[in-house]
């Protein structure tokens, strides 16, 4: 403690349990544990120095950002130490001639496209937690978005980082180039939830801004139809930038929060955007317009301006805040299926909701077919047991249809339990090997992605509003 | 055979002592979801010519006929690594066969997956040291209904090259033919094809050329003595350097007729100890060692 605050100057270090308890969780605000202290390194330097001071004494340490993740892979272990990043905050170098940018962990997501929008490039991941979420917890989670099916995640977007080690040596992987010799250590990284060290410093790609944007809405009665539209526009040879879904129950939601106006008696909304040159743009939008109509969408609308291109996706981007308008309690799943599956595992999503007595609310990533379905409940009239026993239902049809546990969330604390469903003893033993290989004390970032008894031994807690999604800085898509 | 040598203390090498040719078959191809599995002795034209009859394809082009165990194990990518990336960008999951025989999979097959480590793009590169690749799950794209490459004769490539990655147009391929010449590849529907190469003839000229033009980056690619890495933005300075090459200038790799040692694709110290570590926790008994 004395040792770090010397290092970090002491109004860095800190250790008051007022102070500590901001800490206590991320977006997963079932889980909560108060660090032995705080860190708050400026440099790699620093970072390391806390590493080697934690790796020393043998102390638990987790990185933090933003703490907007939904899988509790922030969450601090009680006794430990939480090494946030949110002052290593500075863009380091934007080099346009290489179309990359070089940044610090703790920059938001959404202060990378501010940085060189105006020289008409962009960052292409964007969770919808970008205004405040950082790029280091990005990479912790390999976050997506409702853009990456044809852009890519996070990985396919990073191509070097500064990391340090738990034992606290200092690792340079990759550079601005790509393709670097050896095995794929950079795309490891890349989604090991902090549990394989912590980068310091990241270099990211830098896409060019297309030259067209076209967004359309499509009004379907039922979801089957809009699932149907899906299948036919992906069969038809057509990439999409972004391809979302909503339910009845998600649009209704929707109207009673911010009036998005979307077409009146809908089952489910489309929200196809399309980017690009613009003749094949045009060409494709017509085709999905067509498509849209033989699937049986009774209204099409087209925005081609950002100011109604914002007002087809208002709706969109508001539908997990507007739940609270149709519940008071709700939990969200993060599970993905093959594409071809949709119209089938939605159907079940439905049969397990009539059979639970809870609602079940859908707004999700159609392309890529990563759901994210709502269970809505009451937890004052007893039905918390209830909800999460729908939700682990759903999470099961998902993987009885091919799917994954989690498409964008991670595992972390929340689903660390549930990996033995989709994963076998070998496999989570093999994920054992190499976190060993980067972490033979077991320090950094315990308890996530693979699971253990004492872990799983607990349960997880309700949904809680998280306290940024109160303020209206984060929102869930 | 890997545990057997793992018990007695036997060195393999994957590809000459344990090839992967029995391992042939396509597993399954989910058209409608464009992904596919196959067994990892599957040859690259086998695999395309399947897919082709769907309308789809895999979007890695590396000279030659690799097997899609090597394709991952070496890393290997051609022209159309501009747009589609190398084949880390496009592995949805594994299934590998430890050095002691243990069988884990990582990864899926479904598009998007953030579940457990990324053992699927860990072997990328790893040139068959840490396990061997039995089974693998890729990502497809639909094939183009039209394409055109655009053939541009030039001794000033760094600039044409940077006019080109600076505009709007989105070639699915762009080869500096060093010295020389450019090829750029644009692929999509006949009208949005014709005219991004009137656009990209517009803004730094060339011809239209037959699609056999890129058999020539192939071939240059196959016989290349070195591979290296250089910043995107250093071109010039790096086409100054290089005699005979063939350059893929949106990410920084080049493939050379001549050495250049300063430009080497050299590991880090502590990075190969790293890999040492991943290399020792798979395969204990160095079965798998060089």
């Amino acid at each position: 403690m004395l040792e770090l605050s010397r290092v970090l100057g002491a109004e860095h270090v800190i250790t008051e349990p007022e102070q500590l308890r901001v800490y206590e969780c991320d977006g997963l605000t079932g889980h909560r544990a108060i660090p032995e202290l705080v860190a708050l390194p400026a440099s790699t330097e620093e970072v390391q120095a806390v590493v080697r001071a934690c790796h020393r004494d043998r102390i638990p340490f987790v990185a933090r950002g933003a703490g907007t993740g939904l899988s509790g892979g922030a969450t601090p272990l009680a006794g430990g130490v939480v090494i946030s990043l949110a002052r290593m905050n500075r863009i380091l170098e934007i080099d346009l001639g290489s179309q990359r940018i070089v940044v610090e962990p703790g920059v938001a997501n959404l202060e990378v496209t501010r940085a060189v929008a105006n020289d008409g490039y962009f960052y292409a991941p964007d969770p919808s937690s970008q205004q405040v979420c950082t790029i280091g917890g990005n990479v912790a989670e390999n976050s997506g978005g409702a853009h990456c099916l044809k852009n890519g995640f996070t990985v396919h977007h990073v191509t070097g980082v500064t990391l340090v080690l738990p034992d606290g040596e200092v690792v340079e992987l990759g550079g601005k180039s790509l393709d670097p010799e050896g095995p794929d250590l950079l795309g490891l990284i890349v989604g090991s939830e902090g549990t394989l060290g912590i980068v310091t410093s990241i270099t990211l790609r830098l896409v060019r801004s297309p030259e067209v944007v076209q967004t359309l809405l499509a009004g379907f009665e039922t979801t089957d139809a809009a699932g149907a539209a899906v299948s036919a526009i992906v069969a038809a040879g057509v990439l999409p930038a972004a391809l979302e879904m909503m339910d009845r129950l998600t649009i209704e939601a929707a109207e009673l929060a911010v009036a998005p106006g979307y077409p009146a008696g809908a089952g489910a909304v489309l929200l196809v955007e399309l980017d690009g040159v613009s003749d094949q743009v045009e060409e494709d939008a017509a085709e999905v317009e067509r498509i849209c109509a033989e699937c049986g969408a009774f209204e099409i609308r087209v925005a081609t301006n950002d100011l109604a291109r914002a007002l087809l996706w208002k709706g969109r981007k508001s539908a997990f805040a507007a739940m609270g308008r149709v519940a008071t309690d709700y939990y969200v799943q993060d599970g993905v299926v093959p594409r071809t599956r949709l119209p089938a595992v939605l159907r079940r999503i439905e049969e397990l909701s009539a059979t639970h007595g809870l609602r079940v609310g859908n707004v999700f990533h159609a392309g890529d077919g990563n759901l994210h379905p709502l269970v809505l409940y009451d937890a004052e009239r007893g039905e918390t047991e209830r909800a999460r026993d729908l939700a682990e239902a759903i999470l099961d049809a998902c993987l009885d249809a091919g799917g994954s546990l989690t498409g964008e969330h991670g595992v972390g604390m929340d689903k660390a339990c549930s990996m033995p469903r989709m994963f076998s003893e070998r496999d989570l033993e093999t994920f054992g090997r190499v976190r060993r290989a980067f972490d033979r004390d077991g320090l950094c970032n315990p308890g996530k992605v693979i699971p253990t008894p004492r872990l799983c031994g607990e349960v997880p807690g309700p949904y809680r509003v998280h306290p940024l999604e109160r303020m209206g800085v984060a929102e869930r898509l | 055979m890997l545990a057997a040598a793992h018990t007695e203390g036997r060195r393999l090498a994957i590809g000459e002592d344990l090839t992967t040719d029995g391992l042939d078959r396509i597993l399954e191809h989910e058209a409608g979801d464009l992904t596919c599995t196959v067994e990892a002795g599957v040859r690259l034209s086998t695999l395309q010519h399947a897919l082709a009859d769907h309308g789809q394809r895999l979007s890695l082009d590396p000279p030659g006929d690799p097997t899609v165990g090597a394709l991952l194990a070496r890393n290997l990518s051609g022209p159309l690594r501009h747009r589609f990336g190398a084949p880390r960008d496009l592995v949805l999951g594994v299934t590998l066969v430890l050095a002691d025989g243990t069988i884990a999979s990582a990864g899926g097959k479904v598009v998007k997956n953030v579940a457990g480590y990324d053992l699927a793009r860990l072997v990328c590169g790893s040139q068959g040291r840490l396990a061997l690749i039995a089974r693998v799950s890729l990502r497809l794209h639909p094939l183009p209904k039209a394409r055109q490459t655009l053939a541009i004769e030039t001794d000033d490539a760094g600039t044409v090259v940077r006019s080109l990655l600076g505009s709007q147009l989105q070639p699915s391929a762009l080869d500096v033919l060093h010295p020389g010449g450019i090829l750029v590849l644009f692929e999509g529907s006949p009208r949005a094809v014709a005219a991004q190469v009137a656009a990209a003839q517009g803004l730094v000229g060339g011809v239209e050329v037959d699609f056999g033009a890129w058999d020539v980056s192939r071939r240059r690619q196959a016989a290349a003595l070195e591979r290296i890495r250089f910043d995107p933005g250093l071109l010039e300075k790096t086409l100054h350097e290089l005699r005979n090459a063939v350059v893929r200038p949106a990410a920084g790799v080049a493939y050379s007729e001549n050495d250049m040692p300063s430009n080497r694709l050299l590991q880090g110290e502590i990075e190969k100890l790293l890999v040492e570590r991943i290399r020792s926790e798979l395969d204990p008994n160095g079965v798998l060692a060089a």
